[in-house]
């Protein structure tokens, strides 16, 4: 079992950008072109495994070793802090993590005077580590989902969440007032895994790396 | 009505039952066997300490971690100490100076240590270590990787890897940079995830010289084989990174007497260590297993901060980490625990009490079956407690019934081959 390289790849399309880009450097897996319901692909012949999980699942996989490698976006990463090498940006599933708020309110707020603000994400910790740092005090929502509801309902004045092109903000009434971080999907490995694996994680990252320097910076 | 009650334990700590435990002993009895066959003798710390006496060894990672509590007796704060190296290395400097160095010593025991409770990570640690006091030279950095990779064989690891970094080697790179505390933590958040892409971006926006930068730039993929030292003496040119890689070729020439430089991977840009930690430092890792299971290194001026300065290195095994990276391993030295359950069909125990006794004195481990209940019963107990043999001892006395758990399969054995010495089982 252990010669196996495996991979914790978040279902849909990052999986499937995932897959793109390994089959250029001659990581596949046959198997997945017909995925019917099953959630795990094998390579025999060249002893390669996917697992197919839930993005926030990606991380808890890696870190535990039951994967070597996964994909998964750095926020993800920032929200759940955990013990694991991201050697490599792989530069695709692009977007911000931002603060926003109705479009009323913003016309005379200033930043600057934030104090004492509720602001509903579903990244409650990169949430609060972002307002601290800035000093101001908030109490976070913890949402699931449709987080653009928030204000327009009075949960909250305003929200954090990832954002592409923007359009779910504009629709709903929000605008951005600040950015808090970009966001990529990032190559991440689990520590035990790059150490008894090196050769050919070694290998891997190096061979990604170069794909992705050459490949253009697409942004949305 | 059923009568339950609740009875949970504190988050990241473990009971461990007779198998598991079983397990447990092994592993601390396998690793002792070798701490001694190295010549290390046993040390035992006190499981107390006050806390300023504790916190001159501890940096700033383990003293977050520290439990602690008001002693009442005297209104001082004491804690539990997170980790042993600091109490071994305060009463090798406090109690054992007058004694001729080096020193070697080896401990095993718990200690606590606050976690994130999100993981499950554990909060109790069983540690079995060594600490080897009073020597810098890089024949006493091999000793203790040589130690690892042989108690990791005895334990039963086949493919493991011991991962050897160099504190020095980065500290020559990171010492004299220019720039704020700010600027340097994210430098090294960067460098420990391997994040390349972080870094890069990172070095941009810093006014550094080409040279820091390309050092800097070499740290997140300074890993893997014997390979990585040509790599690292290409990129680094000052004085304290190029000493730390010569130490470094000379502990994996030392190595290769002792034919375990399969086992050894490097890692220069590894940042993980204590804070005590100087210069080479190293953490074992079994294949299919996300965690360290033993860690070590050189910590040359925790020592001094007891009051008496003298070089040291030393490592210990993370035995919950073993356990469950070997769980099915060990199950070989865990089964099969006792060997005979005795029962006596007579109504006078006396003669089975005698042969209980004969038995144990050949080396038998026994247990008499007190409880009278029929054959089945027994056998049933005795296999579901995993004894190797159920030995029945008839009214009539004439004989033995030696039955198996297992199968079921019987024999009959004679009483005074039994007492004569002649059974084996």
């Amino acid at each position: 079992m252990s010669d196996y390289l495996t991979f914790a790849l978040p279902k849909g399309r990052i999986m499937q950008d995932s897959m793109e880009l390994f089959a250029k450097v001659g990581v596949t897996c046959p198997e997945m072109d017909n995925p019917g319901r099953k959630l795990v692909f094998e390579n025999a012949r060249d002893k390669l495994r996917f697992m197919a999980v839930r993005a926030q699942d990606v991380p808890t996989y890696v870190e535990y070793g039951c994967a070597d490698l996964g994909v998964v976006g750095k926020d993800t990463l920032l929200e759940q802090g955990r013990d694991l090498y991201e050697p490599l940006d792989l530069k695709f599933g692009y977007c911000r993590m931002v603060v926003a708020e109705p479009k009323a309110l913003s016309q005379d707020d200033d930043p600057a005077g934030w104090s004492n603000i509720r602001v509903a994400s579903k990244y409650p910790n990169i949430t609060e580590r972002y307002f601290a740092a800035k000093g101001v005090q908030v109490e976070v929502i913890k949402l699931y989902g449709s987080i653009e509801l928030a204000p327009l309902v009075g949960l909250s004045e305003r929200i954090v969440d990832l954002v592409s092109t923007g359009g779910t903000l504009r629709e709903n009434g929000l605008v951005e007032v600040e950015t808090i971080v970009e966001v990529t999907s990032r190559l991440i490995v689990n520590r035990a895994s790059l150490k008894t694996k090196h050769r050919r994680i070694t290998k891997l990252i190096g061979d990604l790396e170069r794909e992705v320097e050459e490949a253009p910076r697409i942004s949305g | 009505m059923s009568n339950i009650i609740e009875t949970r334990l504190p988050t990241g700590v473990k009971d461990f039952l007779p198998v598991k435990a079983a397990k447990l002993e092994f592993l601390q009895s396998a690793l002792y066997q070798i701490f001694h066959r190295w010549g290390f003798q046993p040390i035992v710390p006190a499981i107390l300490e006050d806390l300023a006496v504790l916190e001159l060894g501890l940096g700033e990672d383990l003293r977050e971690k520290t439990f602690r509590f008001d002693d009442r007796q005297t209104g001082r704060l004491v804690a539990f100490p997170p980790d042993i190296t600091p109490q071994v290395a305060r009463i090798a400097a406090t109690r054992m100076h007058d004694m001729p160095l080096p020193f070697r010593l080896c401990y095993s025991g718990r200690v606590l240590r606050h976690a994130e409770q999100r993981l499950g990570k554990d909060r109790e640690v069983f540690q079995a270590g060594v600490e080897l006091i009073g020597l810098d030279s890089a024949e006493a950095d091999a000793e203790m990787i040589a130690m690892t990779v042989e108690g990791l064989r005895s334990v039963g690891a086949q493919e493991f890897t011991v991962d050897i970094g160099q504190v020095d080697f980065l500290r020559g790179i990171l010492d004299d940079l220019d720039l704020d505390n700010h600027d340097i933590a994210l430098l090294c958040a960067a460098i420990a995830a391997k994040d390349l892409s972080s870094l890069k971006q990172l070095l941009e926006d810093l006014p550094l010289s080409d040279q820091k930068r390309e050092e800097l730039l070499t740290l997140p993929r300074l890993f893997g084989g014997p390979d990585v030292l040509d790599k690292a003496a290409a990129a680094v040119r000052n004085p304290k990174s190029l000493r730390a890689l010569e130490n470094l070729q000379q502990v994996l020439d030392l190595l290769k007497i002792y034919g375990v430089e399969d086992f050894i991977t490097l890692d220069l840009g590894e940042l993980r260590g204590f804070d005590y930690h100087t210069g080479l430092i190293f953490q074992g890792y079994l294949s299919g297993f996300g965690r360290a299971v033993c860690s070590g290194g050189r910590y040359d001026n925790l020592m001094g901060r007891y009051g008496f300065s003298t070089p040291a290195t030393g490592f210990a095994f993370n035995l919950y980490n073993l356990l469950f990276a070997l769980d099915r391993e060990l199950i070989q030295h865990a089964a099969g625990g006792t060997d005979i359950l005795l029962v006596s069909m007579a109504k006078d125990k006396m003669p089975a009490q005698r042969l209980a006794v004969t038995l144990r004195q050949q080396g038998y481990s026994v247990a008499r079956e007190m409880l009278v209940r029929d054959r089945q019963a027994s056998l049933d107990y005795a296999r579901r407690l995993h004894f190797r043999y159920l030995m029945i001892l008839p009214e009539a006395m004439d004989s033995l019934l030696l039955i198996r758990p297992g199968d079921g399969q019987e024999t009959k054995v004679d009483l005074n081959a039994v007492e004569e010495g002649r059974l084996q089982l």
